[in-house]
């Protein structure tokens, strides 16, 4: 178990990814940007409050937008920072000639993809880190508990254990580094489109089935939500903030995942006061899909990478 | 050391290696030659377990490459013709890096790390980014790396290429030092001088199959059915060639400088012959000896003067 975790490939690229001044320009620039939005965004708010008013809970509700916004913010640059750490993962291998030289070592092809790939998710994960005193912000305001960031950070690692899988696939598939970064951001992006107007469209049809009946129809999730991480991203969301947004999204939410965010405090934390979100929510559940696909992708790269395959004896490969 | 039976690689309608046979005696340096796409690297690369065969079987110490490929890689070294490094990383944690791929413990892995730098000669860059060295010093780093894990069989591919002529010279000592250390080398090479003079065995390989292999020396005989000889005299060397002349089976007598090179077609015991004429007449001899195999000589002869190697 412990030779398992002692990946040659994962330390030395822990170790070169951080030298130099690049790592620390890119966890810089990250931070930056997160700071400037968040700043700008505050600054908005507030300027706001302090001229019309309006705001019972002023301070709570502060905390709460801004949360949001970095929230979704992160996860954005998530979405888009994963592809470019994981993309080149084999392909860049293949282009400097090294990937040879690795594989006719005795390091297993699958221990590549591991060392690959969690290489690229420490370096998220320092971003993410990184970015816990900008989270801490909204503590000052309240209406957010730790626990609720730290799922959040969860959510995140989640996604960009997915994000990164589909762009180590593509560095397994593709021999240049830019096809493979291009075909990665592609696909994270058209799954990311498509499955949203999918699954629009198949709750318009399932709602439509419904349109002659007077029974409420029950709650109904499109299966083609379960790729996409946003959505999972907006259910934790939702439940974390204990139907802020009123009105809408609540009530739309009830009708698909099968519960509302209405009342000051989710069932789950109203009933336990212990639980962070309600058991078995869709967001857990769109984790464990992502997290599926994400293994068979990366089970489908070590076989793809793997120069030689025992069944294959006789059989020609092309 | 290595056995190949029937070795086939196809890649769609192309034969890139067609019924392939070869076995290298341990402790050999075998000389893989043949001209540009005859099948050199493809061959190379399935000994080294990054391709897969279409059909035939190849071992290693006994070992099949398919069967098990990671009992295969511990007893090979393999360098390939084009090799990249990584940027940012030093010589000695190159070394550490590809040592710790195959399982070596730390400190075991450091002291043979320092040891192959040594043998290398590249000890005083040690601390140096592998990517500020010079061509000639990263091919010595990849020969060092194909080593971090002693293996039994070396697999070189093109390892001469690209050197300048002192660096080649520096890569024939070091391949020296290792087979005196005990190792089997496979050496691919279009430079053939160079392998003349490096080894003892040679395979020719055209089109995908395998022309002709075995000891040099044989294949020299088998092919023009005679042994080269040189004779270094001090002195009357016109006398010396008319002596040699009146031999029987001697013909093709070349002079270079104070050398003679002759064909002999008898039987190699019965050399002394042609020293004891040579005495007898009060020549001064001062070596007498069977010329190295003449590695283009066979190649042209073999593949009838088709394209040289690139």
């Amino acid at each position: 178990m412990k030779n398992f975790f002692r990946n040659p490939v994962l330390e030395s690229e822990l170790k070169v990814k951080m030298r130099g001044w690049r790592a620390a320009m890119a966890v810089t620039a990250y931070i930056g940007i997160m700071l400037l939005i968040a700043y700008l965004y505050f600054k908005t708010i507030l300027d706001s409050v302090l001229r019309y008013g309006g705001y019972n809970s002023a301070s709570q509700s502060i905390g709460l937008q801004v949360y949001s916004v970095l929230a979704v913010l992160q996860f954005a640059l998530i979405i888009l920072v994963t592809p470019a750490q994981t993309a080149g993962a084999i392909s860049a291998e293949r282009e400097k000639q090294t990937l040879d030289l690795l594989l006719c070592t005795k390091i297993s092809s699958i221990g590549i993809i591991f060392g690959k790939l969690v290489s690229s998710l420490s370096f998220i994960l320092l971003l993410i880190i990184g970015s816990i005193p900008l989270f801490s912000l909204v503590f000052l305001f309240g209406g957010i508990s730790p626990g609720d960031v730290a799922t959040l950070f969860l959510f995140y690692m989640i996604t960009a254990f997915a994000v990164g899988s589909i762009g180590i696939f593509c560095s397994a598939m593709f021999k240049k580094t830019v096809t493979a970064a291009v075909t990665a951001y592609i696909t994270i992006f058209v799954l990311g489109i498509v499955t949203v107007i999918l699954g629009a469209y198949m709750l318009a049809n399932y709602y439509d089935s419904f349109a002659q009946t007077s029974t409420t129809p029950p709650p109904y999730i499109p299966s083609v939500f379960y790729l996409n991480p946003a959505i999972g991203l907006a259910d934790l969301m939702l439940q974390q903030l204990d139907g802020m947004s009123g009105g809408l999204v609540p009530s739309i939410s009830r009708s698909i995942f099968g519960y509302s965010y209405y009342g000051g405090s989710s069932a789950a934390t109203q009933n336990t006061g212990i639980a962070f979100w309600k058991p078995w929510s869709f967001w857990i559940k769109n984790s464990l899909v992502l997290i599926s696909i994400a293994c068979l992708l990366l089970g489908i790269s070590a076989w793809k990478i793997k120069p030689v395959h025992r069944w294959k004896r006789g059989w020609e490969r092309k | 050391m290595l056995v190949i039976k029937d070795l086939v690689k196809k890649y769609g309608k192309f034969v890139a290696v067609d019924h392939l046979n070869l076995e290298v005696e341990p402790g050999h340096i075998f000389g893989f030659v043949g001209p540009n796409g005859a099948g050199k690297t493809t061959t190379i690369k399935i000994i080294a377990t990054l391709l897969q065969p279409t059909s035939g079987t190849v071992k290693v110490d006994g070992v099949n490459v398919v069967e098990e490929p990671l009992k295969v890689r511990e007893r090979i070294g393999y360098m390939p013709d084009f090799f990249g490094v990584y940027d940012n990383l030093k010589v000695m944690e190159y070394l550490d890096f590809y040592g710790s791929c195959y399982g070596i413990p730390y400190r075991e892995r450091q002291k043979t790390a320092l040891e192959l730098l040594e043998l290398v000669d590249l000890i005083r860059k040690k601390d140096s980014y592998v990517d500020s060295l010079s061509r000639g010093m990263k091919q010595r780093l990849c020969l060092a790396r194909s080593l971090i894990h002693n293996p039994k069989l070396l697999v070189l591919d093109e390892p001469a290429s690209g050197m300048d002529p002192r660096a080649r010279i520096e890569l024939k000592e070091i391949l020296r030092e290792l087979k005196n250390m005990g190792k089997t080398i496979i050496i691919s090479s279009h430079i053939l001088t160079e392998l003349s003079q490096i080894c003892d065995m040679v395979g020719i390989i055209e089109k995908g199959k395998m022309v002709i292999a075995g000891d040099m020396d044989d294949i020299m005989k088998r092919i023009t059915g005679k042994t080269i000889v040189r004779i270094k005299i001090s002195g009357d060397l016109e006398k010396a060639v008319n002596i040699l002349k009146e031999q029987p089976l001697v013909s093709g007598i070349i002079k270079e400088g104070d050398e003679l090179e002759l064909s002999y077609e008898g039987e190699e015991r019965e050399l002394w012959k042609l020293l004891k004429a040579l005495v007898d007449e009060e020549i001064s001899v001062v070596s007498f000896g069977k010329a190295e195999g003449n590695l283009e000589k066979i190649f042209m002869e073999v593949t009838q003067g088709e394209e040289l190697l690139s």
